[in-house]
């Protein structure tokens, strides 16, 4: 943009130049024209027999408003005494016509020119006192006027305006290229690298994006690799515990033990699932989303009896999307336990596709959370002050893992307070 | 290396467990004898190769990730000569270890860390699976069960509707799928069924099953007046009126 601005400030500059240039050569070569006419006229008055000067001034074939005639005094009024600068121009002219010494005009009186239309000459006859006066008209300059002038310039204009966005966008690309390669490794760290080609210093960009795109993968691996390393290393003492809770001879204390060893396990369980790449681990396949929502329902509801009136789905029976399959049950999973921890309450809605994406919104009757949290809660580990959640169990990871399946798939997750209280999970999912 | 040996008895069913943490392994024998098993433990599969002549083992529960020769290996070794059920520890979510291990014959999987009542529960199904008919053995371990359309893929233990598209289920309705499934135009008791879902509810069992029936005909589309896929048996228990096609 600022250089197209910059392109028609120098087009401008260029047409006032070539304007102003114009003009001082029309000036000078109608000067010169003035210049030839008067000192012919003159020439063919001086060489005449002098009783005849009067009828050769007659005869002059006149044309574009001139007017010559003999007169006693030189021609005075109406016009003011033509200023030194032109004076000197139309005195250069008039030397630069070619004739004989003698047939020159010794006295001469210039008037007119500059912002004139018309200039007026008077000149001494050689003998006696007779002025021969003549005025010419003189055209203001038309700088344009020039049959080709309009579309050569607009031609010019043009091709230099193509050219400029042609080396522009050709300079700009990889820059969004870059910008397109930076979003894409946001959402998939496995994102394929950016050709290392074109002008240097992008080149050297690209290297310098890949190497840090490469640092990022390998900074997640180490991740993954670690949180399953805890995963599959807790598991052997979860076990242990697990089996000598069965030889505790008190029934409400090995209860107790078995759920809290359950709740630990549920953890480790959760932050294995956060660590592990969506795609990787399932393929996307055909699934019966309504149903899913509900199995999903139904299961909460088996794992807690006391909340399963509190549980309840609405919208179409049936409607299929390719997702991954038990990424989005654990996804939806969340989102539910979520609703159920903080509201005590579960409403799940499909909205039917439109757009090319579906709406499912998950809704409680809860106090909801403060504004500030809404975005908050979808960090890892972030619990949102005077939580209650602790009591019920809450790893910290189940909304971010919900989101990181969810934008795997192309969607989002987003929550808000809903008027008149209770929280709203909105997922969208492309379809 | 360590192998507990219970009391001797001709009911009790001799299990062979496979685990390389000594603990586990001792306090899973410890819980199964009380339980009424005799069982040999032993820490991978070079011994559990070398026990497996020395007794009559009616089961093996065995842990995938063993040092040395993994638990895979292990069962297809052991699956080129016998049919004794196996239930396979797996790692936690690990689906492809699952997939393999049912491919290969596994008769069921637990996830590890497991609930020792649920793999109990496990254990008495195979067994209980195990003592029906040899017919039902000898067709056991397909990988895709199909009745009416319907498919169901063990391996993922997913249900697809005639579109091949993925009707989710619950751990519970599934394995009550299966089961009916497998023994299709025959009764199932409650005994059978009540089975099959301990360790999975909370709640009362017996109302448990009447809501996995109805809801299994719910996404089977099968909640017309007159149920015709899954039918009531008065008294008895549910009986999926359909042909089979195992591959």
């Amino acid at each position: 943009m600022v250089l197209l601005i910059g392109l028609g400030l120098v087009q401008i500059a260029g047409l006032t130049i070539h304007a102003l240039d114009r003009m001082d050569v029309q000036r000078m070569a109608q000067t010169r024209d003035a210049a030839v006419r008067v000192i012919s006229m003159y020439r063919s008055v001086v060489l005449a027999p002098r009783e005849r000067q009067a009828a050769v001034v007659a005869e002059f074939d006149l044309r574009d408003g001139a007017t010559v005639w003999l007169s006693d005094l030189p021609i005075a009024e109406p016009l003011p005494v033509m200023d030194p600068a032109a004076q000197r121009q139309f005195r250069g002219a008039m030397l630069l016509v070619p004739v004989p010494v003698e047939q020159r005009p010794r006295e001469f009186v210039l008037r007119g020119g500059a912002d004139a239309e018309h200039i007026a000459v008077a000149l001494r006859l050689p003998e006696g006192s007779k002025w021969l006066n003549a005025t010419l008209e003189m055209p203001p300059p038309r700088p344009w006027h020039s049959q080709n002038f309009f579309s050569a310039f607009m031609m010019m204009t043009v091709t230099a305006a193509v050219l400029t966005l042609w080396a522009v966008r050709r300079l700009i690309a990889p820059v969004a290229t870059l910008a397109a390669a930076a979003e894409a490794l946001g959402r998939n760290v496995n994102a394929p690298p950016l050709p290392e080609t074109g002008p240097l210093e992008i080149a050297t960009a690209a290297r310098a994006f890949n190497t840090m795109a490469g640092r990022i993968r390998r900074f997640v691996l180490d991740r993954t690799f670690m949180l399953t390393a805890i995963g599959h290393d807790l598991r052997t003492p979860i076990t242990r515990l697990k089996l000598r809770a069965e030889f505790l001879e008190d029934d409400e204390l090995r209860a107790k033990m078995l759920a809290d060893l359950d709740e630990v396990e549920a953890m480790v369980a959760s932050i294995l699932s956060f660590g592990r790449d969506v795609a990787a681990d399932e393929p996307v396949t055909p699934v019966d989303l309504p149903e899913l929502a509900r199995t999903v329902l139904d299961e909460t509801a088996d794992a807690q009896p006391d909340f399963a009136e509190r549980l309840s789905y609405s919208g179409p029976d049936h409607l299929t999307v390719r997702v991954h399959s038990l990424a989005m049950k654990r996804a939806l999973s969340n989102l539910v336990q979520n609703a159920l921890a903080y509201g005590g309450n579960a409403c799940v809605r499909l909205v039917p596709p439109e757009a090319g994406q579906l709406i499912l919104v998950i809704e409680d009757d809860g106090p909801g959370i403060p504004a500030i949290e809404l975005e908050r809660v979808f960090q890892p580990f972030h619990r949102v002050e005077n939580s209650r959640n602790r009591e019920t169990g809450g790893s910290g990871l189940g909304l971010p893992i919900a989101r990181n399946i969810l934008r795997a798939h192309g969607g989002d997750v987003k929550l808000i307070n809903r008027e008149g209280g209770g929280m709203r999970a909105t997922v969208i999912l492309p379809v | 290396m360590s192998s507990e040996t219970a009391p001797t008895s001709g009911v009790m069913p001799h299990i062979l467990v496979v685990d390389d943490d000594r603990e586990t392994r001792e306090l899973l024998a410890r819980f199964l004898e009380r339980h009424r098993f005799r069982v040999t433990a032993v820490r991978d599969s070079r011994e559990a190769r070398r026990v497996w002549p020395l007794g009559h083992f009616h089961l093996i529960i065995l842990d995938l990730m063993l040092p040395g020769e993994s638990g895979l290996e292990f069962a297809r070794w052991l699956r080129g000569f016998s049919d004794v059920p196996i239930v396979m520890l797996t790692a936690m979510g690990e689906q492809t270890d699952r997939i393999v291990g049912l491919e290969l014959g596994a008769d069921d999987y637990v996830p590890k860390p497991f609930n020792p009542r649920e793999l109990l529960a496990r254990m008495r199904a195979v067994l209980r699976r195990v003592g029906e008919p040899a017919e039902a053995r000898a067709e056991a371990s397909p990988r895709t069960l199909r009745f009416s359309g319907w498919t169901l893929d063990l391996a993922r233990r997913r249900l697809l509707n005639p579109d091949a598209v993925e009707v989710p289920l619950t751990g519970g309705e599934y394995d009550l799928l299966v089961a009916l499934v497998e023994r299709a135009n025959r009764v199932l008791t409650r005994d059978m069924l009540l089975d099959l879902l301990r360790g999975r509810q909370a709640g009362p069992f017996d109302r448990a099953i009447d809501v996995a029936v109805s809801r299994l005909r719910r996404k089977l589309d099968d909640n017309g007046r007159q149920s015709q896929l899954i039918k009531t048996v008065r008294g008895g228990g549910y009986v999926l009126a359909a042909d089979v096609e195992r591959a």
